[in-house]
């Protein structure tokens, strides 16, 4: 039998393509949308598994360090390290930053950890050029993305800091790039007054004790300990709040990201609605297109089962060209995207199927088309 | 009914509308037409011949009557098959006053669709459609486009198209509207050909009076019934 669908297709073969193309690059955006939120599950959990942490302590009542801001002493990490269970404790410091570059300021997170320390946070399979720090002072690794090269001088607050090593693909939460820096830095940068805020503050009476916070303690524990067990402990006792990875993870991903991944899941829906109010327009307007060829087929009497056929097979054909046209269109521009873009195959899979559903959907208006087409209007007068 | 008759009408009645606005336009129309016969219908616009076409061709229910298509009942105050496709794709062939082939099929793809539809295999269905086109002169177009034929060219594909099936009937639907005298004659003497060759009763729709001599019969829609009239006639025209 005589493949309607793929004569029709033939016969308008670039019409047909520059159509699949125009679909696809729709759902290149959906499946790009996907990616952005993909890559912000990435970005959150970098580096929690960079610094591989079993708890995090934070101030009390707080979300800290991430979601929301959070002060404890650095001394607080000793006072950790010798409660039962607990292998190795940092204190840590997260500051977002403006770093002056050549054309214009980059934004970064800087992560401030120990440098003698038992816990970095700094991955060696991350490192692709260069060194860890080394030196108390005015050292820095920086993330590939801000543009920096290797001994390159930034001016950071009072100071001027060399680029010592560089990572690659290390970033916030936020999808910032990070950059890394000594404990002894970050508290300078982050909690120093200069001399005239320091007096106000003593004429006051406050004191300048900050100098000696971070933003976090994080630590890791023996094998045979159980994590909440422990977090229990510290939190009954040195009250601050004791979150494990896991939770650090949830109070990320969904505290966090959720909002944004709610957007771009609206987002992503509105494309796939448009996408297929576009393909089932573009199949009314075939359908109309061929309404007077679809009446003769009528009144020569050939079943509507064969035309609906030609009309389900063409809008899912445009369907899946549209698909692999959008893939190729995402998997083009992906990286050109400031921020990170995850492409998985399950996601495509499921476009995929969403698509397949969308275009039956959208093959509907042709079907109805065609079955309200009157085989009379074949003949004239 | 006669083994040679390949359409019979008996008291064929169409109306439109009902009580106050009931409009009559077939009124016990009775006729027979033989196979090998070609026929004209004639009539003033809006009499009745778009309406009686379709009736025949099962397009159109009419109100009440008899149709047979060949030994074949097809109509008795109803429909005999719930499916009338079916008895127009098995009995009926259409020529239109465009050739109106399907653009996106290539010649032969044209002429084998209906058959194909049929249940013929596809070899079959080839065979029988490059006879039909050798016969037709068009066979050396059999895998052309139809966007690649002349005016012509076409409307003797779209012959063969209606004739792939081995009709009962061919209804055609002015089919030399478009055509200049010369060419219109031809067509209608390749008709007359083509009804005595394959033995097909052909049923034609006209307007152009130069034409009507190449016909064996007329048949005229008068007062809402149907008129025979004997070629050379003068009260035909």
């Amino acid at each position: 039998m005589i493949n309607l669908a793929k004569r029709d297709i033939e016969h308008t073969l670039g019409k047909f393509i520059v159509t699949a193309m125009g679909v696809g690059m729709l759902l290149g955006i959906v499946l790009i949308m996907i990616g952005v939120y993909r890559g912000m599950m990435v970005d959150a959990e970098i580096l929690l598994d960079d610094i591989s942490a079993d708890l995090w302590i934070v101030q009390e009542d707080t979300l800290g360090p991430f979601a929301e801001s959070s002060r404890v002493h650095e001394d607080l990490k000793d006072i950790i390290y010798v409660t039962e269970g607990i292998d190795k404790s940092e204190a840590m410091t997260f500051q977002n930053i403006q770093l002056p570059h050549r054309d214009k300021p980059v934004r970064v997170v800087a992560v401030g950890y120990d440098i003698y320390g038992s816990i970095n946070p700094i991955n060696p399979k991350r490192l692709i050029a260069g060194r860890e720090l080394k030196n108390d002072h005015y050292e820095i690794v920086v993330t590939d993305k801000t543009g920096f090269n290797l001994d390159e001088k930034i001016k950071l607050g009072r100071n001027l800091y060399t680029v010592v090593g560089i990572t690659h693909s290390t970033v916030s939460n936020g999808g910032d790039p990070l950059v890394y820096i000594s404990l002894k830095d970050a508290q300078d940068l982050q909690f120093s007054y200069s001399n005239k805020e320091i007096q106000n503050n003593e004429a006051r009476g406050i004191k300048n004790s900050e100098a000696f916070m971070v933003n976090v303690i994080v630590a890791r524990l023996k094998s045979g300990y159980d994590v909440d067990e422990v977090a229990q402990e510290i939190k009954k006792w040195q009250h601050k709040s004791v979150y494990t990875a896991v939770q650090q993870k949830t109070i990320l991903t969904k505290n966090l990201i959720e909002k944004s991944a709610k957007q771009i899941g609206l987002f992503t829906a509105i494309l796939v609605i448009v996408s297929t109010i576009i393909i089932a327009l573009i199949i009314y307007t075939m359908t109309l297109e061929k309404m007077k060829e679809i009446s003769i087929m009528k009144l020569m009497g050939l079943p509507n089962s064969l035309i609906i056929s030609m009309i389900v097979k063409e809008t899912l054909l445009l369907g899946v060209f549209a698909f692999i046209f959008g893939n190729i269109f995402s998997h083009l521009v992906y990286d050109k995207f400031p921020k990170r873009i995850v492409l998985e195959i399950p996601d495509a899979w499921g476009l995929f199927g969403v698509v397949i559903i969308a275009s039956i959907l959208a093959s509907f208006v042709g079907v109805k088309k065609v079955i309200s087409a009157d085989p009379a209007s074949a003949i004239g007068g | 009914m006669s083994k040679q008759s390949a359409i019979k009408v008996q008291n064929l009645v169409k109306n439109f509308g009902k009580d106050e606005s009931l409009i009559k336009v077939i009124e016990n129309a009775s006729f027979e037409i033989q196979k090998g016969e070609l026929v004209a219908l004639i009539a003033p616009s809006g009499a009745g011949k778009t309406t009686l076409l379709m009736m025949i061709g099962c397009v159109q229910e009419p109100t009440s009557g008899e149709i047979w298509l060949g030994e074949e009942k097809v109509y008795d105050n109803g429909w005999s098959a719930k499916d009338t496709r079916k008895i127009r794709r098995e009995k009926i062939g259409f020529i239109f006053q465009a050739h109106y082939l399907i653009p996106f099929l290539n010649i032969i793809e044209n002429v084998t669709l209906l058959p194909q539809t049929n249940g013929v295999s596809e070899k079959a269905a080839k065979q029988k459609a490059m006879e039909l086109l050798e016969y037709l002169e068009i066979a050396d177009k059999a895998y052309s486009m139809s966007s690649q034929l002349s005016g012509g060219q076409n409307q003797r594909v779209a012959i063969a198209r209606a004739l792939a099936n081995n009709p009962e009937i061919i209804l055609a639907d002015e089919p030399t509207a478009a055509l200049d005298a010369q060419r219109s004659i031809s067509v209608i003497k390749m008709l007359k050909k083509i009804a005595r060759e394959q033995n097909v009763a052909i049923i034609t729709v006209t307007h152009d009076d130069r034409i009507l001599p190449y016909f064996d019969k007329i048949m005229k829609i008068e007062n809402r019934g149907i008129v025979f009239h004997e070629l050379g006639e003068d009260k035909i025209l």
